[in-house]
C-alpha cells in the first residue's frame, strides 16, 4: 500500500494541511500505521509535482499550507481502488524463515518451535479479539474492520501451524 | 479458585479402533474458568466432553467432578450427577419435536421433580427466546434452537456446563450470538467447558485452551487478558515513501 493514495483519498473530503492529513491518516486505521511529518510533506509535494494536487490559497508556511486534489489525481485515486491487489503475497514474519532454517538446523524436529509459535497465536486471537470488541463498541468500524481481517489471518496462521505440527505436510526432504 | 474438575491418567478405548480415543489424560479445571478444548476432528476432544458429563465412563483413570469421583457412582447415581450438575450443549440441539421450547427447557427439571416454570421463562427471557416459548422447534430458528438447548442445560443450575461444537450448525452471526451468551454466563460466575474448532470464537471468551492430539493433550496455554492499544496488535506497513 502506498502513502500517496492515502493522502489522495483523505483529499477528496476537503482541502487539508500536512498535520490534518497525517492525523486522519493516522486515526483512520486506528494508529496501526505510523506515518512521520516529513513524509507526508515529502508525498504532497511529488503529488503535487505530478500535477495530482494543489496548494490551496496562496504558497507560505508549510505547517499551514493546505492542499486540494485535482481532477487527475481523483482519476489516479479512482483507477487505484478499482484495481484489485494482485501482486505476490508479502510475508514479512520472521516465523516463515525461522521454521525452514529450523527444519536445517534442528533436524527437522519443530515441535517445540511450533507450540511456542501456536501460544503466540492464541494470544494474538485473544488480543484481536478484544479490540475488536472495544473498537465496536466505541463505533470505530473503520478499525473494527481491519482487526476482523486481522483475525481471519491469524487463524490461517494457526491453521498452517496445526498442520505442520500434524505432520501432514513436513516430508522429508534432503536440505539443499 | 478451587478445582472443580479432575482427570488422572484418563485412558479411553474404543473397540474396534474407533477414532476419538484417549489416552493417559490428566487436567483440572477450576471453579469459574472458561477453557476451551480445540483439536483436529477424531483427536479425542468430545471424548473428553462425555467423560467429564458422565456420559460415558473411562476405560482406566480417574473423572472427578466437584469431589465426586465418578468411577463410584452406579448408573443411577450417574443419571443422577448428570441431571444435578451438568448442563450439556450439543452442536445439532437434540431438541424435542412434539414438545414446544417452553417444554423443553423444563424437561430436565421435570426428571428432578421441581416445578420450575418461572425458572425456565426468566431464563429464556435472558436469553431472549421468552416469546417463542410456545413454539415448536420446527418453527424456530438454528439459533434459537440453540439457545432453547442453553435454557434447557441452565434449567437446574449446573455446576458445569459443557458445550461440544455449539455454533457447529449455526450460521456466523446465530454462531456469534451463542458464543456472546456463554461468555456472558461465565462473567455471571458460570464453569464453561467449550469444545470447538473456532479459534477465533474459542479465545474470544476462553482465557485458557487445550489442544487434544492423538488422544493426548499437547498443550495447555493460559492466555493473558490484557487490553492492549491498536499499535500494539496490528501494525499496517507500506511502501515507505511514493516516487
Amino acid at each position: 500500500m502506498s502513502l500517496k493514495y492515502g493522502v489522495l483519498g483523505l483529499l477528496t473530503g476537503e482541502p487539508l494541511h500536512g498535520y490534518e492529513v497525517k492525523n486522519r491518516f493516522e486515526a483512520m486505521l486506528g494508529g496501526t500505521w505510523e506515518v512521520n511529518i516529513g513524509q507526508i510533506y515529502t508525498t504532497l509535494q511529488r503529488l503535487e509535482r505530478d500535477g495530482l494536487v494543489r496548494p490551496a490559497g496562496p504558497r507560505g508556511d508549510r505547517c499551514k499550507q493546505t492542499y486540494e486534489l485535482l481532477p487527475e489525481g481523483r482519476r489516479a485515486l479512482e483507477q487505484w481502488l478499482a484495481e484489485p491487489d494482485n501482486g505476490p503475497q508479502t510475508l514479512h514474519e520472521d516465523i516463515y524463515v525461522k521454521l525452514l532454517l529450523a527444519t536445517r538446523i534442528a533436524n527437522g524436529d519443530l515441535q517445540p518451535l511450533l507450540a511456542r509459535q501456536k501460544r503466540a497465536y492464541l494470544q494474538r486471537l485473544r488480543d484481536l479479539n478484544r479490540l475488536e470488541e472495544r473498537a465496536r463498541r466505541d463505533g470505530r468500524i473503520d478499525l473494527a474492520r481491519l482487526v476482523r481481517g486481522a483475525l481471519l489471518h491469524t487463524e490461517a496462521d494457526l491453521k498452517w501451524i496445526d498442520e505442520l505440527s500434524s505432520g501432514r505436510t513436513t516430508e522429508t526432504e534432503t536440505p539443499r | 479458585m478451587s478445582e472443580l474438575v479432575r482427570l488422572v491418567d484418563v485412558t479411553k478405548v474404543y473397540q474396534g479402533g474407533i477414532t476419538g480415543a484417549l489416552n493417559g489424560v490428566s487436567l483440572s479445571v477450576d471453579r469459574g474458568e472458561f477453557t476451551a478444548i480445540m483439536g483436529p476432528s477424531g483427536s479425542g476432544k468430545s471424548t473428553l466432553l462425555n467423560l467429564i458429563a458422565g456420559l460415558d465412563r473411562p476405560t482406566s483413570g480417574a473423572v472427578s467432578v466437584g469431589g465426586v469421583d465418578l468411577n463410584t457412582l452406579g448408573e443411577a447415581g450417574l443419571a443422577r450427577f448428570r441431571r444435578d450438575q451438568v448442563g450439556f450443549v450439543f452442536q445439532f440441539f437434540y431438541l424435542l419435536p412434539n414438545l414446544t421450547a417452553l417444554e423443553n427447557v423444563l424437561i430436565p427439571a421435570q426428571l428432578k421433580g421441581s416445578a420450575a416454570s418461572v425458572r425456565a421463562l426468566e431464563l429464556m427471557r435472558t436469553l431472549g427466546i421468552d416469546d417463542v416459548a410456545d413454539r415448536f422447534p420446527a418453527r424456530l430458528s438454528g439459533g434459537q434452537q440453540q439457545r432453547v438447548a442453553i435454557a434447557r442445560a441452565l434449567i437446574n443450575s449446573p455446576t458445569l456446563l459443557l458445550a461440544d461444537e455449539p455454533t457447529g450448525a449455526l450460521d456466523t452471526q446465530s454462531g456469534e450470538q451463542v458464543m456472546e451468551l456463554l461468555g456472558r454466563l461465565h462473567r455471571d460466575g458460570q464453569t464453561v467447558l467449550l469444545v470447538t474448532h473456532d479459534a477465533k470464537l474459542a479465545t474470544r471468551h476462553a482465557a485458557r485452551v487445550i489442544t487434544v492430539m492423538d488422544g493426548k493433550v499437547v498443550d495447555d496455554a493460559l492466555l493473558e487478558t490484557v487490553e492492549r492499544a491498536a499499535p500494539d496488535v496490528i501494525r499496517v506497513r507500506g511502501e515507505e515513501a511514493a516516487r
